[in-house]
């Protein structure tokens, strides 16, 4: 099967300010369209710097930089004349701990879609509700859109924010650690949702969790130390991977 | 004596010291209420609202024109205060967050908080009021206003820094400017702290007397006209308190019972609307 690439990242380093260190060191891998990317190493290998790359979530600190090229079709994204607010709506984003705004269940799903100007009252209804749906809440919540959204559980304002990631209609969403908050039940919900997901985004997830990565991942990366051992898909990474650093780590043997 | 014992037993001493302390509070507030009601109770009626003073010794007419006068100064301060005050507290938490330059105003702010009340009358005094030539409710207004603006960044600052900020963050990830984060997501998340440092700002500047006294001074006469002298519930309060008329100190009780009970009201009504708002 062809797969089509979405994202390509391009001998890409990265510095955090004020070090001369590159947190990333000269990262080169595809992202597949439809198709979910898992990456995964110990803490500290740079997978969420790597992740927080893709929507420029840097670009909110000072003397950060940027080397290298990440494509997404085809075009750069670092380039200076990218639009951030363009780029994030078109990039998703979903965080470790929830993150519901301090409004109705409706306004958090219906907010991206204000900031884009989309006053429509049956337009907004609509896609809030095709969200909600798509992220699964639609039949916990239908009954109170009204009700402020840290009423909900910790799985369900996840889904809440995954609802409102796709609200917009992203082509990439990007999930750091998005279970690791989570109890069991909660956190094989969000995993069937990633799966079903992909069917109309592109998702990188970066994810602790080795069974998560093997349960819900089509691709995986393997990184350590800012930089990037092996890619491949996620079946050859854990049962033959080529490096020994990553049978190391798949295995247990540390990390 | 057993361990357990002995916790149990500093427990009930902590939590006897501290009812103890609380009450006591409480009764201080009651005692002056009831106090002030007690001595002024005849002086307390609609006439102390509705009429003017009436010439001294005559034991007639009313406060209308310090009522109106303190309105009119704490809501010119409270316009001009709250709004310097909230946008120079975002500025400092989150525009110029982690900055030096943010660190000295917010030092500054507090050192102005603790500058006493009467320096920021004089100061009021040698720029608005010595130039102009003749006190002015104007002058009054900018001393309170002076005033409230550092309690008011102060607090706005502290409250923006609380929220979390990967809820920021998850709002920029949606493609938010910088503008609508602090708009919708910070101040929403912040508005009862940031509403209640409002209020007790407000209720700090109404009862000031000593800033007023060299900015608005006083006025014998209703005035609506903000460029006259203007008559104040504290001033008057003053005044009539020292006055040697038996009727000026009823009336100065009766204006200290409505001030106190106003700002008490005015503080809890807040507090209440805010609670009810924050469980919705």
């Amino acid at each position: 099967m062809e797969e089509k690439i979405k994202i390509e990242v391009k001998n890409f380093s990265f510095y955090y300010a004020k070090s001369d260190k590159p947190a990333l060191k000269n990262i080169n891998m595809p992202v597949y369209e439809n198709r979910v990317t898992a990456l995964i190493g110990p803490s500290g290998c740079g997978k969420t710097t790597l992740l927080r790359s893709f929507n420029r979530m840097h670009d909110l600190y000072h003397g950060n930089r940027y080397e290298g090229e990440i494509l997404l079709d085809g075009k750069n994204i670092l380039a200076d004349d990218v639009d951030l607010i363009d780029l994030r709506s078109r990039v998703g984003m979903v965080f470790q701990k929830p993150t519901p705004f301090p409004m109705s269940i409706f306004d958090n799903v219906a907010y991206g879609l204000k900031l884009r100007g989309i006053k429509n009252k049956s337009e907004l209804e609509g896609r809030v509700e095709k969200a909600l749906k798509q992220a699964a809440l639609w039949e916990e919540v239908k009954d109170r859109l009204k009700d402020s959204a840290s009423g909900l559980s910790g799985g369900q304002q996840q889904r809440l924010v995954i609802a409102r990631a796709l609200a917009v209609e992203p082509e990439v969403l990007l999930f750091d650690e998005p279970t690791s908050a989570l109890d069991p039940i909660s956190t094989s919900k969000i995993e069937e949702l990633v799966v079903s997901l992909k069917e109309t985004v592109t998702i990188i997830i970066v994810t602790h969790n080795m069974q998560q990565a093997a349960r819900v991942s089509d691709y995986t990366a393997f990184m350590y130390l800012g930089e990037l051992i092996e890619f491949d898909k996620t079946d050859i990474i854990f049962t033959s991977p080529k490096k020994k650093l990553t049978e190391d780590y798949i295995t247990g043997r540390f990390g | 004596m057993t361990l357990v014992q002995r916790r149990k037993l500093k427990g009930y001493i902590a939590l006897t010291l501290s009812t103890l302390a609380a009450l006591s509070g409480l009764f201080w507030l009651v005692f002056i209420i009831f106090d002030v009601l007690r001595h002024g109770i005849t002086a307390l009626n609609l006439d102390l609202f509705l009429e003017d003073p009436a010439p001294p010794g005559i034991p007639e007419g009313g406060l209308r024109n310090a009522f109106v006068g303190q309105l009119l100064i704490t809501s010119v301060a409270t316009l001009i205060g709250v709004p310097l005050g909230v946008l120079g507290g975002t500025f400092i938490a989150e525009y110029a967050r982690g900055t030096k330059f943010a660190r000295l105003i917010s030092i500054l702010s507090d050192i102005m908080v603790s500058v006493p009340s009467i320096v920021v009358g004089t100061f009021i005094y040698a720029i608005l009021v010595k130039p102009f030539g003749h006190f002015s409710g104007w002058a009054g207004a900018a001393a309170l206003a002076f005033i409230m603006i550092p309690v008011v960044l102060r607090t706005t600052e502290d409250m923006l820094k609380l929220v979390p900020w990967t809820l920021r963050e998850a709002a920029f990830a949606l493609g938010a400017s910088y503008f609508r984060v602090i708009k919708d997501i910070a101040y929403r998340a912040a508005a009862t702290g940031i509403l209640t440092g409002i209020i007790l700002a407000i209720a700090r500047v109404a009862g000031e007397t000593a800033p007023l006294l060299f900015t608005s001074f006083n006025n014998s006469y209703f005035t609506l006209n903000m460029n006259e002298p203007m008559a104040s519930l504290t001033v008057t309060i003053f005044n009539y308190a020292m006055g040697p008329y038996e009727d000026w100190h009823e009336k100065a009780w009766a204006a200290a019972f409505v001030i106190t009970v106003v700002i008490l009201v005015v503080t809890v009504v807040t507090r209440s609307i805010i609670h009810w708002r924050y469980k919705n």
